[in-house]
C-alpha cells in the first residue's frame, strides 16, 4: 500500500511539471518569427513540407480512398475529370475542360485537356479517361475490385473524336457529375489499372497525373513525395495553375493524439490532422494555426436511426428524443469553436441546404409529453418502460472521430433526463462489425460522403445508416436520383431533408463534418469540400 | 538429458498447434466470413465482389478442407492474404518485423540489466536509506503506465526541449527513449522477484556457513545468492515476452513507430482477420519459443530440474 502511495505522489509531480511546461511554452512563445518571408503575402517556393495523418494507410487503391487518412493524400497524387469548388458551389474544369449532358442525363460528354501526362510519361487522354470510367462503373474483376458506390449507374463508355469521351448511364443519375470531383475517382495510368490487387493497393506502383508523384516509402512510418516540375493542369479555379511551390511532401503518422498540437507547435510537421478540441487553444496561444476544413462533401455527424428493436417504431418516440439533444450544450462542452451545430442533415454550405434548427432546437418538455403520448410511462429507477420493456437504447460508432464518443456520453445524460437510456458503444470498432448492418442497433453515429445528394447515402442501394427504414422515403431518394434538372433535384434534395429531419426523424443531425487540422506558424494551406489539403497550394514562410 | 529436451521441444510443438486450432475455430465463431467483415466496414459491398473475393482467397471452401490447407500453408510460412494491404500476411509480417525485434530485444536487454543493478545496490549497499530507496523501486515502476512515460518524455524531450523528433529518424534519442520506456516498464517484475529469491536464500542456513567462514557480502552475493535467485528471475522474464508485447503495442503508438504492435492495432481496427490471425499465431509461436529456451537453459544452472523431472521443474521454477 505504501508504495502505491509513493508512486502515486511522484506521478502526480511528475504529471503537474508536465502541464506546467505545457502552460509555460504557450504563453512565452516569441512571435517575432512570423512569416519573415512572407511580408508582401505572396506564396514562397521551395521546402519539404510534413503532413501527419492519424494511421498508416496500407491500402491505396484509389476507389478505396473514401477513408480520409487516404483521400487527403491521394487529393494531390491524382486529379479528377471536374473540381467542386467550395467557394462558389460549383463544379469547374480540371482535366477535362468541358463537360455536357444530354437533357435526361443520361449521357454525359468530356472534353479531355490536351498535353496532359501522367507521371510515366504516357498520355493522360481520351483512352485513359475510358479505362478510368471501366474500372469505376464496372469494377477490375480480376483485380477483385468492386465498382466505386458513386458511379451505379454506370452502363458504358465510349472515345468519340480524338479528345473527348461520352459516358452513357443505365439511369438519370443527378450525383453522377458530382462523384467526378471526387478523391475516389481520381485518374490512374491505364498500366496502374492492369496491376492486381496488391499493385493497385501499393502507393509506389499507383501512377498519376497529379502535382505530386511518388518517391520513396518506409512501411508504416512515412511516404515521400516530390513534387511535379512539368504539373500545369490545376482545377481551373485553382490560384496556382503550375507545379506545387514545395518540392517534396513527406507524410507521417501521429496515432497519439496528445501530440498532434506539441508537433505542429514545435514545427516537428508542418500540418497534422485530428487535434482535439481542447489542444486548438493550446496551438493558438503558441502561436500556430487551427484550419478547421469543412466537410460540404459529407452529411452532417448524425445518429442514424434503425427501427428494427421496435422501441423507436412510434415517431413520437423519435421526436422525443430529436428534441431530447441539447446540440449547443454538446458543442459547448465537448465541441470548440471550430464546429458549427448542425441545422440538417446536410452542411450548411451544402448545395438544397434547408434550414432546420427550429425543428431541432433543445426542448426537454415536449420529449417528455410525446413519450408519454406513445405510452412510455417512467418507471421505478427513472428509466420509462412500455408492455414490460426499458426505453433502452444503443448507439455504435467507428473511433474515427476524435469528439463523437465524448458527445455520445452528453447525450446519454440528456437522455436520461427524458427517462431514456443510452448504451453508448461509440468508438467500439469491434462492436461496429455487427451493428453497422443490425437493423435492433438502434443508433449509428457517423457521417458519409454525399457528394451533393443524400439519396446515394441514404437510398436504399447503398444504405448502412437506415438499413432501408422507409418505402416512401426510399421511392423519394430514387427521385431525387433520377431528377434532370439542377432545379428540380435541389427540391427534392430538400424534401429528403425534411423527410429524415422531422417527419420520418431517422437521422438525428449533431454537427457540420468539419476535420480539424493544426498547422505550424509558417504553414498556409487550402482545403478541399472533402476536407483534404491541397498541398499544390501549400506553402512555407521559411524559404 | 536429451529425453528431456525432446519432450519440451514436442509439447511446444502441440501447443503451437492448438494455438492454431484455437485461433481458426474463434475465427469461425465470428458472426461472418473474414472478406464480409472486412468489405463492411467500407460501405455495404456488393454481393457479387464479396462471393469473388471470398472464392479468391478460399473460403468459400469446405471447413476441414481451408483447416488443413491454412495448417499446410503455415508450414511452408504462407500465412495467407492481408485484406487491408492484399499483400501476403507473412511479406506485412516482415515489413515490420525487424523494428519491433530490434525494439523488444533492446528494452529486454535493458530491462535484466536495469533489474540486476536495482537488486545488486538494494542488497549490498551499506546505506539502510538507499537499500529502501531501491526496493521500492520496482513497484514504483510497474505502477507507471508506459504510455504515460513515453507521453510524458516525449512532451518534455521532443515538444518542450525540441532535442529529439517526434517520429522514428534513426537519432540516438529516437532510439534510445522508446527502449528506455519500454525497459522500465519490463524490468520492474524481473527487479520484483530477483529481489524477494535473493532475500529468501539469504536466510538459508548454508549463507550463514559462508559468512562465518569469512566471505564477503559481495562474494557471497555474486557467487552464490544471484547464481540460486536466477531462475526464478529467468522463469519471470520468460513471461513477460506477454508484457513485452502489450508494452511494444502502446510504445509504438506514442512514437509513432512502425512495427508488429501497430501492426496487430491497424489490423484490428480494420478488421483484417487473416493478419490479426497471423500475428496471433507469430505470437504464439514467439512465446512457446522463448519459453522452451528457457526450459533448456534451466537445467544448466539447476541440475536437479533433469533428475526430478520436468513436473517438479515448474513447481522450483515458480
Amino acid at each position: 500500500m505504501r508504495f502505491k502511495t509513493l508512486a502515486f505522489k511522484t506521478s502526480a509531480t511528475i504529471a503537474v511539471l508536465g502541464l506546467s511546461l505545457t502552460a509555460c511554452s504557450s504563453s512565452g512563445s516569441p512571435s517575432s518569427a512570423t512569416n519573415r518571408a512572407s511580408e508582401d503575402g505572396s506564396p514562397v517556393s521551395g521546402g519539404t513540407f510534413t503532413y501527419a495523418e492519424v494511421t498508416p494507410i496500407n491500402n491505396w487503391q484509389t476507389q478505396a480512398a473514401r477513408f480520409y487518412e487516404k483521400a487527403n493524400v491521394l487529393n494531390s497524387v491524382l486529379d479528377r475529370l471536374t473540381y467542386y469548388d467550395p467557394e462558389t458551389g460549383e463544379i469547374v474544369g480540371w482535366i477535362a475542360s468541358k463537360f455536357e449532358s444530354n437533357k435526361a442525363k443520361t449521357e454525359y460528354t468530356f472534353t479531355i485537356r490536351d498535353g496532359v501526362t501522367f507521371s510515366n510519361g504516357t498520355a493522360l487522354d481520351a483512352a485513359a479517361v475510358k479505362a478510368n470510367f471501366d474500372a469505376l462503373g464496372l469494377g477490375i474483376e480480376s483485380a477483385q475490385i468492386q465498382p466505386n458506390v458513386d458511379f451505379s449507374a454506370y452502363k458504358s463508355s465510349e472515345v468519340v473524336g480524338e479528345n473527348q469521351v461520352r459516358v452513357t448511364l443505365k439511369r438519370p443519375d443527378a450525383n453522377f457529375l458530382r462523384a467526378t470531383t471526387s478523391v475516389t475517382a481520381g485518374l490512374v495510368a491505364p498500366e496502374t489499372l492492369k496491376l492486381d490487387n496488391a499493385g493497385q493497393s501499393s502507393i509506389s506502383k499507383i501512377v498519376g497525373s497529379g502535382p505530386f508523384v511518388f518517391k520513396s516509402e518506409k512501411a508504416d512510418e512515412e511516404v515521400v513525395f516530390s513534387k511535379r516540375a512539368d504539373y500545369k493542369w490545376a482545377p481551373e479555379t485553382a490560384e496556382n495553375q503550375g507545379a506545387a511551390y514545395i518540392d517534396e511532401l513527406v507524410i507521417k503518422y501521429l496515432p497519439e493524439v496528445a501530440h498532434r498540437a506539441g508537433a505542429a507547435q514545435s514545427g516537428q510537421v508542418d500540418l497534422v490532422r485530428g487535434l482535439q478540441p481542447v489542444d486548438e487553444q493550446t496551438l493558438t496561444a503558441g502561436g500556430g494555426t487551427v484550419y478547421p476544413a469543412s466537410g460540404i462533401d459529407l452529411t452532417a455527424n448524425m445518429a442514424a436511426v434503425r427501427i428494427g428493436s421496435g422501441k423507436l417504431a412510434d415517431v413520437k418516440v423519435r421526436q422525443a428524443l430529436q428534441v431530447g439533444i441539447d446540440r449547443q450544450a454538446i458543442k459547448d462542452t465537448v465541441l470548440s469553436d471550430s464546429y458549427e451545430i448542425a441545422a440538417s442533415v446536410v452542411n450548411h454550405k451544402a448545395p438544397g441546404f434547408v434550414d432546420l434548427s427550429a425543428e431541432l432546437a433543445y426542448d426537454p418538455e415536449k420529449s417528455k409529453k410525446l413519450l408519454d403520448e406513445a405510452g412510455w410511462k417512467v418507471g421505478a429507477d427513472g428509466i420509462r418502460e412500455k408492455d414490460g420493456k426499458d426505453l433502452e437504447v444503443t448507439v455504435s460508432s467507428s473511433n474515427n472521430s476524435v469528439v463523437i464518443k465524448p458527445a455520445f456520453e452528453l447525450i446519454e445524460q440528456q437522455w436520461r433526463a427524458i427517462g431514456v437510456k443510452l448504451v453508448n458503444r461509440a468508438g467500439d470498432n469491434t462492436f461496429l462489425t455487427n451493428a453497422l448492418v443490425d437493423p435492433k442497433i438502434e443508433f449509428f453515429g457517423t457521417r458519409q460522403f454525399a457528394y451533393g445528394g443524400v439519396g446515394p447515402v441514404f437510398g436504399p442501394a447503398t444504405n448502412t445508416q437506415t438499413l432501408n427504414a422507409d418505402e416512401a422515403l426510399n421511392a423519394l431518394f430514387l427521385k431525387e436520383q433520377a431528377a434532370t434538372t439542377e432545379a428540380e433535384h435541389l427540391k427534392l434534395v430538400g424534401d429528403e431533408q425534411r423527410a429524415l429531419v422531422t417527419e420520418k426523424v431517422l437521422s438525428l443531425p449533431l454537427w457540420d463534418e468539419v476535420q480539424v487540422y493544426g498547422a505550424n506558424e509558417n504553414a498556409h494551406i487550402e482545403f478541399t469540400s472533402g476536407t483534404a489539403p491541397i498541398f499544390q497550394g501549400a506553402w512555407k514562410s521559411e524559404g | 538429458m536429451s529425453g528431456f529436451i525432446l519432450r519440451r521441444i514436442a509439447q511446444s510443438i502441440l501447443v503451437i498447434w492448438l494455438a492454431y486450432t484455437a485461433v481458426f475455430l474463434a475465427v469461425q465463431a465470428l458472426p461472418n466470413d473474414p472478406v464480409t467483415i472486412f468489405l463492411s466496414t467500407d460501405a455495404s459491398a456488393d454481393p457479387a465482389t464479396i462471393a469473388q473475393m471470398k472464392a479468391h482467397y478460399g473460403y468459400d471452401r469446405p471447413l476441414l478442407e481451408q483447416y488443413f490447407s491454412q495448417l499446410g500453408g503455415l508450414l511452408t510460412g504462407n500465412f495467407g492474404y492481408s485484406l487491408s494491404s492484399g499483400t501476403p500476411v507473412a511479406e506485412r509480417i516482415a515489413e515490420v518485423a525487424g523494428s519491433t525485434l530490434w525494439l523488444a530485444s533492446s528494452a529486454f536487454v535493458f530491462a535484466v540489466v536495469l533489474a540486476l543493478v536495482i537488486v545488486t545496490v538494494g542488497t549490498l549497499s551499506k546505506s539502510e536509506w538507499i537499500k529502501k530507496v531501491f526496493l521500492n523501486l520496482p513497484p514504483l515502476m510497474v505502477a507507471i503506465p508506459v504510455f504515460w512515460l513515453g507521453l510524458v518524455l516525449l512532451q518534455i524531450l521532443a515538444v518542450q526541449l525540441d532535442v529529439m523528433s517526434l517520429f522514428p529518424d534513426g537519432s540516438f534519442l529516437s532510439l534510445a527513449v522508446p527502449i528506455f520506456v519500454l525497459a522500465v516498464h519490463l524490468s520492474a517484475p524481473i527487479a520484483q522477484v530477483l529481489f524477494k529469491s535473493v532475500q529468501s536464500i539469504q536466510q538459508q542456513p548454508f549463507v550463514d556457513v559462508l559468512r562465518a567462514k569469512g566471505a564477503s557480502e559481495s562474494w557471497i552475493y555474486f557467487r552464490h545468492l544471484l547464481k540460486n535467485a536466477a531462475p526464478s528471475a529467468l522463469s519471470i522474464a520468460a513471461i513477460t515476452i506477454g508484457t513485452l508485447l502489450a508494452g511494444s503495442v502502446i510504445t509504438e503508438t506514442v512514437f509513432a513507430r512502425a512495427g508488429l504492435g501497430q501492426l496487430i492495432l491497424n489490423a484490428v481496427t480494420v478488421q483484417d482477420i487473416p493478419l490479426v490471425q497471423g500475428l496471433v499465431i507469430l505470437m504464439a509461436v514467439a512465446f512457446t519459443g522463448v519459453n522452451l529456451l528457457v526450459d533448456l537453459i534451466h537445467p544448466k544452472l539447476d541440475p536437479r530440474i533433469v533428475t526430478a523431472g520436468s513436473q517438479s521443474a515448474r513447481a522450483l521454477a515458480a
